[in-house]
């Protein structure tokens, strides 16, 4: 009988969240069919193609310059998380366990620069950039991520690194470790998964961005990916809308099955930093 | 090591980032908005605020802003009051949750670009596959041109803009959930309280944290969204669509009139100033209270 209960309210949540569900899944099943229809088919609006195309996914790989633009985006994306963590870590740390002349004007200083978005500051950005001679420049761009996500990762290791009870810590000294030695081996590990989410995000982040991206690259040779699918469409005659849709299944699925695993720490992780 | 200079020696790597990326280009820009610029950059004589000016008198301008506050208020309280229920619904226990939740998250892992490219093919007049899901649903007589025109256009895309903000809304609200304490509700329940109840004076008030972070996050990312509007009309038809952001990108990198681009980024960035400083200042008089 319980078991029977809870069926019918599983059915009816189901049906609850059914509107919001098909509207997510709605540009998922466009995506997916156009990618599979053949140059013929693809402007009837048509759900079950004729032919299945499985050779469209080739073929975009082969025209539209897709791999190096992959290889460009996960190599700034990863390069990002990597900084990221490496500068972000140790000031989380200082905010967390030391009292210093200064700490409230750096946080109010990582608030004001979380609320400067890439699109309110690009204009300045690129003259800046322009003026040294790296427009063009993947470790340049890099870099203007790092600075954009430092404020969000420092904000959430150090609300998670201050639950990290500092008995810990002083029972390590106690047996002679120094403070480096404590930290590696008693501190980051208990920190592990903050740095999973602040990871996640910051990948995330990186691999999605567009304007900065937009502005800062010019030679196809640089594009990251959401540049090279957006230049796939914009300003074009024709748009070869099976090998966009193609180009942005192959550019979406993975990252999304990676995050479909993960999200669960996501979901844990800003439970704990998100309010502090 | 000193220390004394330990804490700033572990600060400094991050501060100088930031500060280098963030501040000087805020500096450039302040010096754009008041000196006379050439489309290439060069900067010619101070001229104060003649690009304040000169936007001022833009009817383009105040239709962008009037429409910045629009899409912003739509979608940050079209995103709210959907992402309440939808995380209430998750925090439930029922069959086919984890996989409910994979679902309602999946937007968030999709580029903004990609996204707003999709909805742009799948919202085509005639080859679009939404007109002809609705047709087939006996919704629609005859195809819609959904972004040929402004007053289905920005409709839509407000539309997007919401369905793309659940995931990270709903994120911050189970976080909230997880840590209202169950036995709370048990307590309420041998009190006789009823679900409506137990909703408005425990689940709301403790969600109240979470909710205003949701609220100030999502106003901002949401005031700053440049992508879906981007790739769908790039403000158009006849700029019908434009708001600031999609304004300042064609001021500054289509028409190349750099001053006035500067003011447009100023401008925000002076509105955002003002929404924080409110904004916390109203927090604090709450945390008094």
């Amino acid at each position: 009988m319980i078991a029977r209960g809870k069926l019918i309210r599983s059915l009816l949540l189901w049906l609850l969240l059914s509107p919001v569900i098909v509207a997510i899944l709605f540009p998922f099943a466009v995506m997916t069919i156009t990618a599979l229809k053949s140059a013929a088919e693809v402007h009837d609006p048509t759900w079950w193609p004729h032919e299945w195309r499985w050779v469209n996914f080739i073929e975009m790989w082969d025209s539209s310059g897709f791999g190096p633009a992959a290889a460009n985006s996960l190599y700034v994306s990863g390069m990002t998380t990597l900084v990221t963590l490496v500068v972000s870590i140790p000031a989380a740390y200082a905010l967390s366990r030391f009292q210093f002349a200064g700490r409230g004007a750096f946080r109010q200083f990582l608030l004001v620069s979380q609320m400067l978005s890439p699109i309110v500051l690009v204009i300045g950005l690129f003259r800046l950039i322009a003026s040294v001679g790296l427009i063009d420049n993947l470790n340049v761009l890099m870099l203007v991520y790092v600075a954009f996500n430092i404020a969000f990762c420092v904000w959430m290791l150090q609300s998670y690194f201050s639950t990290i009870p500092r008995d810990l810590e002083e029972a390590a000294w106690m047996e002679g470790a120094g403070r480096g030695r404590t930290l590696l081996s008693v501190f980051l590990p208990l920190a592990a998964p903050a740095m999973v989410v602040t990871a996640i995000f910051t990948f995330i982040n990186a691999w999605n961005e567009f304007v900065i991206a937009l502005t800062m690259l010019r030679r196809e040779e640089n594009y990251t990916l959401p540049i090279r699918v957006f230049s796939l469409v914009a300003g074009r005659y024709t748009v070869e809308w099976h090998y966009v849709m193609a180009a942005a299944f192959v550019a979406s699925v993975p990252v999304a099955i990676v995050f479909a695993w993960l999200q669960r720490y996501l979901v844990r992780g800003l439970a704990l930093g998100a309010v502090k | 090591m000193n220390r004394t200079f330990t804490p700033y020696f572990l600060i400094l790597p991050s501060f100088l980032l930031a500060a280098a990326v963030i501040l000087w280009p805020l500096g450039e820009i302040a010096s754009l908005a008041t000196h006379d610029v050439n489309r290439f950059g060069i900067l010619k004589e101070f001229t104060g605020l003649d690009s304040f000016r000169t936007l001022f008198a833009d009817p383009d301008f105040f239709s962008a802003l009037w429409r910045t506050l629009l899409w912003t208020v739509a979608v940050v309280l079209g995103t709210l009051s959907i992402s309440v229920p939808i995380a209430l619904i998750l925090n439930e226990d029922f069959y086919g949750k984890g996989l409910a939740r994979i679902l309602i998250m999946l937007p968030w892992a999709v580029s903004l670009t990609m996204t707003a490219i999709i909805w742009r093919w799948a919202l085509n007049g005639e080859s679009g596959m939404l007109n002809s899901a609705l047709r087939g649903l006996g919704l629609l007589d005859q195809n819609v041109q959904w972004l040929a025109q402004a007053a289905t256009a920005f409709p839509v895309q407000i539309l997007i803009g919401i369905l793309v903000s659940i995931p990270f809304t709903v994120t911050i609200f189970l976080g909230g959930l997880s840590s209202v304490p169950e036995d709370l509700y048990e307590a309420a329940a041998t009190e006789g309280a009823g679900s409506w109840d137990c909703f408005t004076r425990i689940t709301l008030p403790l969600m109240r944290p979470f909710l205003n972070i949701a609220f100030v996050l999502n106003t901002i990312y949401v005031f700053n969204s440049f992508p879906i509007i981007w790739a769908t009309t790039q403000g158009g038809p006849a700029n019908s669509t434009d708001i600031l952001v999609t304004y300042l990108y064609r001021l500054a990198f289509r028409i190349g009139r750099l001053g006035e681009a500067a003011a447009v980024s100023l401008i925000m960035f002076a509105i955002l100033l003002a929404f924080t400083i409110l904004y916390v200042q109203l927090a604090m008089r709450e945390e008094k209270a």
